[in-house]
């Protein structure tokens, strides 16, 4: 109980690393809802990996004397640039690729994965500094996150969040009928590119924060687990970011009670939600 | 009967990325009309009827909606192609119909509850507006799905093999729901199938794709060129 108040206390040493965890673990599912109703799961596992590649790109520029931003910052600003465009060069590629049908989707995300997580290892091996930092980071060890960055994470997955909510219906719609969103008069190319805009940056922001293992539960299981239980999409919105806060919130108190990795923690939650809820609907059908 | 067109194809052609599939299209659908357009599988129906819809462009051609009359389609797809993997309720599906005139950040307004509520009352499925979507029978899903397309408030409904698929009283039953929906709310109404046996008798026109040329005929016509199709060569 101690230190559950001593987390909730707004000048708690490790605020921003629960703060930062409580939004990944609201807005990311919000994501993830799209990655599991589209069927793109799989993608889900790879563009995390691409973002990671990006920061350890990133880091190598930065080592070898490519220094764009002056700042004291400027290493995760570099990071975080490097996670967004790997990322959004990964998606809209592999979205162009599946429009025109080429090839298999699993074939092009599995090569995705592996050759991003061959590139990643590449480029930490070959930077003669600082590999400790890059791979604290891909780890996604959020204990130290600067305010300026708890700040910026705010501002864009709120707005994030914001879109994501206020063109809930057009983007449900272009998701489940496309021919319906035509004759209907939607844009489909418009908003297929401002969902893949909105998975990139969100994907690319959690790596930083959280790590690109993390970040794929966190965009999967409340959804997979919400799925379970409920009727109707908007239940279905909802109940994923209530699991995925909750997981969060209860992951940080037990990792740092029993001095856990939060990340790691936080997943075991969401599974152990996930398989509580499997139960809990075959027990309830049993009864019936 | 008003005897304007409302849907106008003139030599069309159509296909995918650029190859022609059927070209030389020219036919017109006259408002209050009921049309069936009818031919085997593969045969391009679907290209045609998607190019009708504006979903896929024609290659070559005009086609001309309304003659100065707003042209409103409602689209009732193959409900094999929907995902069952989305938790809709039955009321969410209809509610479909209503988003082409959504504002963004806005609920639904209390109009388009009731309206939905109408659309519903009018397939008759009102009752399971609380039920999954997946856990429908092929026959209530189809119901569901004019009922969505009911929902934009069209004046011209086009249905993709709307009985195919589901057992044959519920067969019966979508024919007669489509008919009484043709007389009820006057709409201009057509229907894709590839069974001859799916056509009402009382269409008032069919266009049949036959060896990718599109013709216009009677029921006995049609029927009269797919039995030579079935004589072996």
């Amino acid at each position: 109980m101690e230190q559950l108040l001593e987390i909730i206390n707004p000048h708690f040493l490790l605020r921003n690393a629960f703060y930062a965890g409580l939004i990944v673990g609201i807005v990311c599912p919000q994501v993830g809802i799209f990655f599991v109703l589209r069927r793109m799961i799989l993608l889900g596992i790879a563009l995390p990996q691409v973002s990671n590649a990006g920061i350890a790109f990133a880091f190598l520029l930065h080592t070898i004397g490519w220094h764009f931003f002056p700042h004291m910052e400027s290493e995760k600003t570099m990071a975080l640039t490097g996670s967004v465009i790997f990322a959004l060069i990964a998606i809209f590629t592999l979205a162009i690729l599946e429009r025109k049908q080429k090839g298999f989707t699993e074939n092009r995300i599995g090569f995705t994965y592996v050759l991003a997580g061959a590139a990643s290892i590449l480029f930490v091996s070959w930077n003669p500094y600082g590999q400790t930092e890059v791979l604290s980071m891909i780890r996604g060890e959020i204990i130290s996150i600067p305010d300026f960055y708890l700040w910026s994470m705010l501002a864009i997955y709120g707005t994030i969040f914001i879109c994501l909510v206020g063109f809930h219906r057009n983007f449900v719609l272009v998701s489940y009928d496309t021919d319906m969103a035509i004759t209907l008069g939607k844009r489909v190319i418009l908003w297929d590119i401002l969902l893949y805009l909105i998975i990139g940056i969100v994907i690319s922001f959690g790596v930083m924060t959280v790590g690109p293992l993390v970040i794929f539960g966190f965009l999967l299981i409340p959804p997979i687990a919400a799925r379970m239980v409920v009727r109707g999409i908007l239940p279905f919105c909802i109940v994923s970011s209530v699991i995925g806060t909750a997981a969060s919130f209860i992951g940080f108190y037990i990792s740092y009670r029993f001095d856990l990795p939060t990340g790691p923690t936080d997943i075991a939650i969401l599974s152990i939600i996930l398989v509580f809820l499997y139960l809990g609907k075959i027990l309830i059908r049993l009864k019936r | 009967m008003n005897t304007d067109n409302c849907i106008t194809l003139e030599n069309v052609a159509i296909g995918y990325s650029g190859k022609v599939l059927i070209k030389d299209i020219n036919f017109s659908l006259k408002v209050g009309e009921f049309v069936v357009l009818f031919g085997p599988n593969g045969s391009g129906k679907t290209t045609l009827f998607k190019t009708i819809l504006r979903i896929i462009p024609p290659i070559q051609g005009a086609i001309r909606y309304g003659d100065g009359h707003l042209t409103r389609f409602g689209y009732v797809p193959q409900r094999q192609y929907l995902d069952e993997i989305y938790p809709f309720t039955v009321e969410e599906v209809v509610l479909m119909g209503t988003f082409g005139q959504a504002k963004p950040f806005c609920p639904t307004p209390k109009t388009n509850r009731v309206w939905i509520e109408q659309c519903l009352k009018d397939v008759g499925m009102l009752d399971l507006r609380k039920k999954l979507f997946s856990e429908l029978s092929g026959g209530q899903k189809q119901r569901i799905l004019i009922a969505r397309a009911l929902a934009t408030r069209p004046n011209v409904l086009l249905l993709d093999e709307p009985i195919t698929g589901i057992d044959i009283i519920a067969q019966k039953k979508i024919i007669e729901l489509i008919s009484e929906l043709h007389k009820k709310r006057q709409l201009t109404i057509m229907m894709v199938t590839h069974e001859v046996h799916h056509i009402p008798s009382w269409v008032n026109k069919i266009i049949h794709i036959h060896h990718y040329k599109v013709v216009l005929g009677s029921l006995e016509e049609i029927i009269s060129l797919s039995r030579i199709d079935e004589i072996p060569s």
